[in-house]
């Protein structure tokens, strides 16, 4: 490569990260006027509490229990919101971590719970059902002993389990999402999983081959949202406030009972269930999870590109000190699971910063310093691999280190490099799907999301694998263009 | 330092760990002259030659080129290095650009000459070495010797006033040695001031004003080649020139 070429390229990754940053600070200021906006978390997949729409967002005309109280509350109580949508453990985390102001998730009122947090009057009461198989001869628990039973992590079904498992003996298996859990049990893998009463009935009704085997929720407990403990008073304040007008006038009644009792919510069920026909109904949506999916992909190897280069350039240098800087950050990101970095990010930098990380910003990060790691890595070593013999006819000839490094030894060093960078942009592109754990709107959460609606978890996993074949493929391909070019 | 001499060396010492490579090396080149010099596999003459342009960092000593001490942090060595051309034993081209871009690279980079200065320039270094036609070529695509001959005129193009030759022809096909050493030859009738590390001793013989005989990390002995080949005072050059004399 030709020194301009690298001018050109470097020229470019500035001009995206500009944009980027520049965006970012752009989006999260244009919130308005004198109403106050509260944050609130969410469960993205809990009917019929919480129904997200083909977007990711709750704008549908069922968007579910709990967001039409919240609705009707902020436009009585005079204040606005944003819902961020995850599993219910990143809700609990992202509370504790005041990364959000409240949490609205179904949420029962227990009393260890009522310890760490504060709750709202409850609005509704909510029971752990144990459902089955449609074909099962399982009854009661008894029948359970030396089976898989399951239930949501964090939720009072698995408190529930987990206080019963000596008497009756079960294993337990942990999920993030219902329908996920609910399929486990339809392909036999669980013999019986533990859900909230609305949520199993609502996904029955709507088409899960399950059956529920308790007449009574066992530990009916209520439903409230949960706050920080002794913080955002104000907002208790509004909440209670708008429960208690909601219960007055008969709505509370309405939104519930429109979710739990007759057929309101259904929908078009006749709608077409064969591959094309999931493909052509979801199509929006899965076109703007591609989209994201792309997105966090360009960017993400932008900067992870960016961030390895400079590691790799660090750990060559004849220089303790920043050979040991590189090292060190190498070895960090690459050791910690990238789940864990992104929940770092999202929900545990904010308490430090003082102020919230924007999703994307959060994804572009966590990709960053995890694929741009195993980058430095990857960069380092490929500098190294260039013959010594090549740096020392460099600098024989008077050129300094950086013009060495530039002009002959990363030319060389990038050409040894390049079929393990395609290979880790490949691994970038199927890591964005690990950001659906902070709910990043990627392809894999909106099949998530789709699912959750559709209960079509085979047919619709099988489009979304296909999708990301398809544009490895494209990635594959493009990559082996550059390269020719270059060789 | 001295003004007469173009290199100036004084009690270099260098170690790797507590292997003492050079134990105290004292040694005047004058311009013009072309030093040769001789001795057995690691008696440390790379490590000397290297220590002149300072690819290896001598832990105490002096090295003055032109007058400048490269051991001095204030030098700027890579200003220093401009004026010491250096060819390697396995000659060092740049793969990744043709012949031309090779030679053109350093002055270009270096802001000595404009990109057509030094295309010109190029172009006169490699008739010097006989290749012109081979100016769009890619090194790997010439014999061992061609490369060599690119690799001096990649060297020769940033003007130096000393060139130092690290064993140029020991890693080539017989037949490549001459058009090299021919190449050499011409630079010393030219007046380029030169240190050959070599092993090539008819070349010693003919082209040199002075033999150096490096024996265990020390200048055992020095003269003029008929004083050195001829008329050997210490024992170990007698020894080392019976070996390398009569295979
Ligand atoms: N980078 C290094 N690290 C450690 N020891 C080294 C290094 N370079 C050279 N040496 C040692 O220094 C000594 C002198 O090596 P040098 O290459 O200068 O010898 P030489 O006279 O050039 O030999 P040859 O004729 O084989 O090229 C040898 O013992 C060698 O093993
Ligand atoms: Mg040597």
């Amino acid at each position: 490569m030709q020194s301009n070429h690298w001018k050109k390229f470097i020229t470019a990754c500035i001009a995206v990260l500009g944009i980027v940053i520049g965006w970012q600070l752009v989006e999260p200021q244009q919130a308005s006027a004198d109403e106050p906006t509260y944050t609130f978390a969410t469960n993205n997949t809990f009917e019929p509490f919480e129904i997200q729409d083909s977007k990711g967002g709750y704008s549908g005309k069922n968007p579910g229990i709990e967001i039409e109280i919240l609705k009707k509350i902020a436009k009585h109580e005079h204040f606005k919101y944003e819902l961020k949508p995850m599993s219910f453990n990143g809700d609990l985390q992202a509370l504790e971590s005041g990364q959000v102001d409240a949490v609205i998730a179904g949420m029962s009122v227990t009393d260890e719970r009522k310890q760490k947090y504060d709750f709202s009057t409850p609005y509704y009461t909510d029971g752990v059902m144990m459902a089955v198989a449609k074909n099962s001869k399982i009854t009661s628990m008894k029948q359970l002993k030396g089976k898989t039973v399951s239930a949501k992590s964090g939720t009072s079904a698995a408190l529930f389990l987990k206080k019963n498992q000596k008497k009756y003996g079960y294993k337990i298996k942990y999920f993030d999402s219902s329908n996920t859990m609910w399929n486990d049990v339809k392909i036999g893998n669980t013999a019986a999983t533990f859900d909230d009463g609305p949520v199993l009935q609502y996904g029955i009704k709507e088409g899960v081959p399950l059956k529920i085997v308790t007449k009574k929720p066992i530990d009916a407990q209520p439903v409230a949202v949960g706050f920080q403990k002794g913080k955002n008073l104000e907002l208790q304040k509004k909440i209670n406030d708008g429960i208690e007008w909601l219960n007055k006038t008969g709505q509370m009644k309405q939104i519930i009972d429109k979710y739990t009792k007759g057929n309101k919510t259904a929908k078009n069920s006749a709608a077409d269930r064969t591959i094309m026909g999931l493909l052509k109904t979801n199509r929006a949506a899965l076109l703007r999870g591609l989209w994201m999916t792309i997105e966090l992909t360009i960017v993400g190897i932008i900067f992870a590109m960016i961030f390895g280069i400079i590691l790799g350039v660090l750990g060559i240098m004849n220089n303790k000190l920043a050979k040991g800087v590189s090292s060190v950050l190498i070895y960090i990101f690459r050791g910690i699971p990238m789940i864990v970095l992104a929940f770092f990010i999202y929900m545990g930098l904010p308490n430090v910063l003082g102020h919230k990380v924007p999703l994307f910003l959060a994804g572009v990060l966590t990709l960053t310093f995890d694929e741009g790691a195993y980058i430095g890595a990857i960069v380092k070593g490929g500098f190294e691999a260039v013959d010594k013999g090549q740096w020392e006819a460099a600098r024989s000839l008077g050129l300094p280190y950086g013009k060495a490094l530039l002009q002959v030894i990363a030319p060389q060093g990038f050409k040894l490099m390049v079929p393990s960078l395609v290979n880790q942009f490949i691994i970038t592109l199927k890591d964005t799907s690990i950001l659906s754990a902070i709910g990043v709107m990627e392809l894999t959460q909106t099949g998530t999301v789709i699912i959750s609606q559709n209960m079509e978890g085979f047919k619709m996993w099988l489009i979304i694998g296909v999708i990301y074949i398809i544009i490895i493929t494209l990635l594959t391909w493009l990559s082996n263009y550059v390269q020719k070019r270059m060789a | 330092m001295d003004k007469r001499y173009k290199v100036q060396v004084k009690d270099l010492h260098k170690s790797y760990g507590s292997n003492e490579v050079l134990k105290g090396i004292n040694l005047n080149v004058k311009p013009n002259e072309v030093v040769c010099m001789i001795g057995p596999s690691g008696s440390g003459k790379s490590t000397f030659l290297r220590c002149i342009n300072k690819l290896e960092e001598p832990n105490s000593g002096h090295v003055y080129v032109d007058g400048y001490d490269i051991a001095d942090p204030q030098v700027d060595i890579n200003k220093v290095r401009q004026n010491i051309g250096m060819v390697f034993q396995h000659f060092n081209l740049f793969p990744n650009m043709t012949v031309l871009q090779n030679i053109t690279l350093a002055p270009v980079q270096l802001g000595k000459m404009s990109k057509e200065e030094a295309k010109k320039a190029a172009y006169h270094y490699l008739d010097l070495v006989g290749l012109r036609e081979k100016a769009d070529a890619n090194p790997s695509k010439l014999s061992g010797g061609q490369q060599q001959r690119v690799a001096i005129a990649r060297a020769l193009a940033m003007k130096p006033d000393v060139m130092l030759f690290d064993e140029p022809t020991s890693a080539l096909d017989p037949e490549m040695v001459g058009d090299v050493l021919e190449v050499m030859k011409n630079l010393a009738k030219q007046g380029m001031t030169m240190i050959v590390v070599t092993h090539e001793m008819g070349f010693a013989k003919q082209v040199a004003d002075r033999v150096v005989f490096f024996h265990d990390g020390d200048i055992r002995e020095q003269g003029t080649p008929e004083e050195v080949f001829d008329h050997p005072q210490h024992e170990d050059t007698k020894n080392f020139l019976d070996k390398v004399l009569n295979v």
